[in-house]
């Protein structure tokens, strides 16, 4: 089932002309797009692609100018849909620092099941059970403020959990991180989307697309690739012309398989591609 | 240059005070500071001195960092006490000044027994006052004071006055001080990279000095507080309507007891208060 729908969703910022008058700035343009549910989607481009924009189009903190975006066959559009849709997606957003509302990480989790409405025993059952996902249980009555980058982000996926959303939305969760915090940030979407979680990550490192069921590519506004992470790896020129590189791994495995090399040309594994680079040398030699 | 700034001065220990309810403490904390007003004599002083020296015991915070809070008034106790020791006249005609001089024609500084017990007992009012509300905040973090306020002042809602969101803009301010600290710094230190002088030159100049300092700074709260906007619609909020809380408030033995010492210990203030304005003529509760 599609999860989430866009079709022919348009969306302009309001932006100042250098005379003066009111001008528009692209955000995203002419984006059809559609999610199946249960699946770990991926959706990449640099700077100003319009990522960031397109996350805010699907919990309908922002509203497309043309087209229509349908989450759980709600159109978000209609006010009336508004808090079911915002029920039904999850968001963590760049900046951890920026998100927390309380300064004690159980009340921040609260946050979303008090503003359902939740009875009042329910919600520390929510609460507890958001912190057990993210394995940060043990940290309920810190501040947050004290907390790593990584454990604030997981502290956010907390919050967006508790509402026990369909869809979870990372929007650039993992740019401000450490290479450390990020891994735990994405094992815990990982674990998530393998309980059934419908997970879209927006990024921009390559890294983070290898485990993901399907690649979204934008440029400029517009969708201009979908497929798994090797096909989207494997088309070079798309790469190119949209600035991204294909992880180290996979480029250097496609180099060497390029070079005549016998190895997997998606190899992931830095340490198998090395092992089987020395393997098919030492067979060469004897 | 802001790091030592702590917020709030909660001191963690495991004691009756603190296991109170925050709404309890409050009141009694308006109680006492109330009821010291009503204090007229020093013997009387003395009682409750002896009630704030029990209560701080029963709370287990060191006597060192109730005194602490004193510091932040220094300049006004001082400046208090002396305008009422130059200032003060006589209780009547007949009191002669314990000291005068006169350095010129038509000017002259008289200091009475009168000024000097009417000082001393403000600056030990101030002084209790402020020991007094020290022990809340010694004792209640900022996020059960913000929870006491919210509760105690919901029958305003009846005035239609906005007590969820007053409460809601207390306790995002609480979560904020610490990242815009640490951004104060962060733009501190990117200005002096780039070679601005925050630590010479007169006032002016220094009060100049802040300028790029706070503009970052504004530019920055703003961005914060639409991305916050952005996670607060994201999670579902659309004020107060129908919303619930985490957390729930509720009275124990401890907030009874406490009440019950404290509402007695201060109707016998107001009493003797009395008793000093109708029969103005026993000595020990007038001085």
């Amino acid at each position: 089932m599609k999860i989430i729908k866009l079709d022919n969703v348009s969306f302009y910022y309001k932006a100042y002309n250098e005379d003066g008058t009111v001008g528009r700035a692209m955000g995203v343009e002419d984006v059809t797009l559609s999610i199946e549910e249960g699946s770990f989607v991926a959706l990449v481009g640099h700077n100003g692609c319009g990522k960031s924009t397109l996350a805010k189009l699907l919990n309908a903190l922002l509203l497309p100018v043309t087209g229509t975006v349908t989450v759980c066959g709600l159109d978000s559009s209609k006010k009336e849909n508004l808090f079911e849709i915002r029920k039904n997606i999850g968001m963590v957003f760049q900046n951890p620092d920026n998100q927390m509302v309380a300064s004690i990480v159980e009340e921040d989790v609260a946050f979303g099941p008090e503003n359902l409405g939740v009875a009042q025993p329910e919600i520390a059952e929510r609460v507890y059970e958001a912190l057990d996902q993210v394995g940060m249980r043990d940290f309920a009555k810190n501040s947050p403020h004290k907390l790593s980058g990584g454990q604030k982000q997981r502290i956010a996926i907390a919050g967006a959990l508790a509402i026990r959303p369909k869809v979870l939305v990372l929007d650039e969760s993992t740019a401000m991180l450490d290479p450390l915090g990020r891994r735990e940030v994405l094992e815990v979407a990982h674990k998530l989307n393998k309980q059934g979680m419908t997970v879209i990550l927006i990024t921009h490192f390559m890294e983070e697309v290898l485990d993901c069921d399907s690649v979204v590519v934008m440029n400029g506004g517009r969708v201009v690739a979908q497929g798994t992470p090797n096909e989207i790896f494997d088309n070079k020129q798309l790469l190119d012309e949209v600035g991204l590189k294909a992880p180290r791994t996979v480029e250097l495995a496609s180099k060497l398989c390029a070079a005549g090399f016998d190895v997997d040309a998606h190899c992931r594994d830095a340490r198998k591609l090395g092992g089987d680079v020395c393997q098919e040398l030492r067979e060469k030699v004897k | 240059m802001f790091r030592d700034v702590t917020f709030g001065q909660y001191y963690l220990a495991d004691s009756f005070v603190h296991k109170m309810d925050a709404r309890v403490k409050l009141l009694l904390t308006l109680l006492f500071m109330v009821g010291i007003f009503f204090v007229k004599s020093f013997v009387v002083f003395g009682f409750v001195a002896v009630y704030l020296l029990t209560v701080i015991l029963i709370a287990r915070v060191p006597l060192r960092s109730v005194f602490k809070s004193i510091k932040g008034i220094i300049v006004l106790l001082v400046l208090t006490a002396v305008i009422n020791i130059l200032f003060t006249k006589g209780a009547n005609d007949a009191e002669q000044p314990l000291w005068s001089w006169s350095p010129w024609n038509g000017f002259t500084i008289e200091i009475y027994a009168n000024g000097l017990i009417k000082a001393g007992k403000l600056f030990l009012r101030l002084v209790m006052l402020v020991m007094g509300s020290s022990i809340l905040t010694l004792t209640t973090t900022p996020v059960d004071l913000t929870h006491a306020v919210e509760s105690l002042l919901k029958p305003l809602r009846i005035i239609r006055f906005p007590v969820h969101e007053f409460a809601l803009i207390m306790s995002l301010t609480l979560s904020f001080i610490p990242s815009l600290i640490e951004e104060t710094d962060r733009i501190i230190r990117a200005q002096k990279a780039r070679g601005a002088d925050f630590d010479t030159g007169g006032l002016v100049k220094r009060a100049k000095a802040f300028v790029p300092i706070l503009i970052p700074l504004l530019v920055g709260g703003f961005r914060r507080a639409e991305e916050l906007a952005n996670a607060m619609n994201s999670r579902c909020y659309e004020g107060a309507t129908k919303r619930t809380c985490m957390r729930v408030m509720k009275l124990s033995w401890r907030d009874f007891v406490a009440g019950f010492v404290a509402v007695a210990f201060f109707t016998g203030v107001f009493l003797l208060y009395g008793m000093a304005k109708k029969w103005g003529d026993i000595t020990w509760l007038y001085y």
